[in-house]
């Protein structure tokens, strides 16, 4: 059923954002900001395949882009988090799926997202990108991810398996 | 390896991102812009509800804040406890005199900023490193871009776009805000910029041989017709000059008056004073002693609002910075021509 992978996708996508700009931002934790979005990304693609986690990467890209308070270019994180949500799909072979596997792949998809978005919003033009706080920056959302990550992906897997039984991750 | 539909959905979507870039790059109106509004619309309204579901969390981060810098705050406060203990012996003395001039201020002062009051609901994260912050009132409300954001420590922001129930605040901490600011006293002018950083603003004096002391307080230039910022706010204190006067550029850094990181309810001036109110609206304590910790414009509103019934209490100028006196001759001048209207915000 399409439809259903496609009402997954969104909802889950739409929750992520929204909790992570008027929940998770506002805790004002040190250093970077909990990448709820990044994780649901990497816990869609594992659960579901490439395509639909290049999917859910453009999808919550564009709506990162487009909701409020955003002031970045519309795109640029759709761009990354399509090549996560794609990779993360790929490379992992669900016959030698872990917990620590699947926690690290979260924790260097949210780094990577971090870096990337700043590197190409550097590319494209802006200057509020500040790389002698990336580090931290990059490291930290990497941490937060891996916290985030066996609730989310667990929570993704088992509304998947139940919405959408017809799903064989191959 | 990749079936053929992967292939197609994933360079489909690429592409798709990629025009998407391409067509925002260009800048101005575009194809998106309707497209975007729209979208813009209905997150904002879902940010709206889901604020409101997360308020109690978000209510409590206050707790952790406090927690993290306990000790700092207990010396200071132990400090201003000693301040305000020595001051307390004189205050009865000065107790009916402000009562008397506080309801004259108060019409002649702070009715001059009109303002929309909201709260904050949304925040973008920290790793884009883009200090903007969406708030609950938008063009229902009769706000507009580029309209100046305070709250009872200072000077917030400016509004970088609106939708029909939020709007865009644009913080003076990100990199790609710019204020003209004055030094309060000497009246010297300079640019405070952001820096991305959320305690540090930089000052660039703008006269190279002016004299600029740590401890000295800014306040907004003010643009033209109050746009994008409305005259006399206080932006914040200078904490550290590097340069000697003379020196082609001299630079500052600022600290600001606003705790960016625990922003919740802002005011939006909709409608700027019509005479700059210069330095008179500065936390009482920077002008009058420039110590390392001005006590926050909020404190002292507080403890004006409880000498006399004002207009505080019934809408939304509570959040408004409490004049310090101004000149008398002055508040006269400034009060005489205009009926002594309500400090009034239009409701939300």
């Amino acid at each position: 059923m399409m439809w259903r992978q496609v009402l997954i996708i969104g909802g889950a996508v739409l929750a992520a954002v929204l909790i992570e700009l008027t929940l998770l931002s506002r805790l004002d934790l040190p250093g970077a900001t909990p990448d709820l979005v990044v994780v649901t990304i990497v816990a869609i693609a594992l659960a579901m395949g490439p395509m639909q986690g290049a999917a859910a990467g453009f999808t919550a890209g564009i709506l990162v882009d487009l909701a409020p308070p955003a002031d970045t270019l519309l795109g640029v994180n759709a761009i990354v988090y399509i090549a996560i949500g794609f990779v993360t799909g790929f490379v992992i072979d669900p016959r030698d799926r872990t917990v620590p596997i699947e926690m690290g792949i979260v924790g260097l998809s949210a780094a990577a997202a971090t870096l990337g978005t700043a590197a190409l919003d550097t590319l494209l033009g802006s200057g509020r990108v500040s790389w002698e706080d990336m580090p931290g920056m990059a490291l930290s959302s990497a941490l937060y991810a891996v916290i985030l990550a066996p609730l989310v992906i667990l929570a993704v897997a088992w509304i998947v398996q139940k919405a959408t039984p017809e799903i064989l991750v191959t | 390896m990749l079936s053929r539909r992967t292939r197609i959905v994933l360079s489909v979507l690429v592409v798709t991102a990629l025009t998407f870039i391409i067509l925002d790059l260009r800048g101005g109106e575009g194809p998106l812009t309707g497209v975007r509004n729209v979208a813009a619309n209905a997150l904002g309204g879902l940010e709206r509800i889901a604020a409101t579901a997360f308020s109690p969390i978000t209510n409590a981060t206050g707790w952790w804040s406090t927690m993290r810098d306990q000790a700092t705050q207990i010396e200071n406060l132990t400090k201003e406890n000693d301040r305000l203990r020595g001051e307390s012996e004189t205050f009865a003395n000065d107790r009916a005199r402000v009562a008397a001039l506080d309801g004259l201020l108060r019409v002649a002062s702070v009715g001059e900023y009109r303002m929309v009051p909201a709260e904050v609901i949304a925040v973008g994260p920290a790793q884009d490193f883009s200090w903007t912050v969406t708030i609950d009132a938008g063009k229902d409300d009769g706000i507009e871009p580029d309209m100046t954001v305070i709250n009872g420590e200072g000077l917030v922001g400016r509004v970088l776009k609106t939708t029909a129930n939020t709007s865009t605040v644009v913080l003076i901490v990100d990199a790609t805000s710019a204020v003209g600011g004055r030094v309060a006293g000497s009246e010297e002018i300079g640019i405070v910029s952001g820096t991305g950083r959320q305690d540090s603003l930089e000052f660039q004096l703008l006269d190279p041989l002016a004299d600029l002391r740590i401890g000295d307080s800014l306040v907004t230039f003010g643009s033209k017709g109050g746009r994008p910022f409305a005259p006399g706010l206080p932006i914040g204190e200078v904490v550290e000059v590097s340069g000697t006067p003379g020196q082609l550029t001299r630079v500052a850094t600022v600290k600001p008056f606003i705790d960016v990181s625990t922003l919740s309810v802002v005011g939006v001036v909709t409608r700027p004073p019509r005479t700059d109110p210069r330095d008179s609206v500065l936390p009482k304590s920077a002008t009058v002693n420039p110590s390392p910790s001005p006590v926050p414009l909020g404190s002292a509103a507080d403890a004006a609002a409880s000498e006399s019934p004002s207009p505080s209490t019934d809408d939304g100028a509570s959040i408004a910075p409490t004049p310090a006196p101004a000149p008398t001759k002055e508040t006269a001048a400034t009060l005489q021509p205009r009926k002594p209207k309500k400090a009034s915000a239009s409701p939300s």
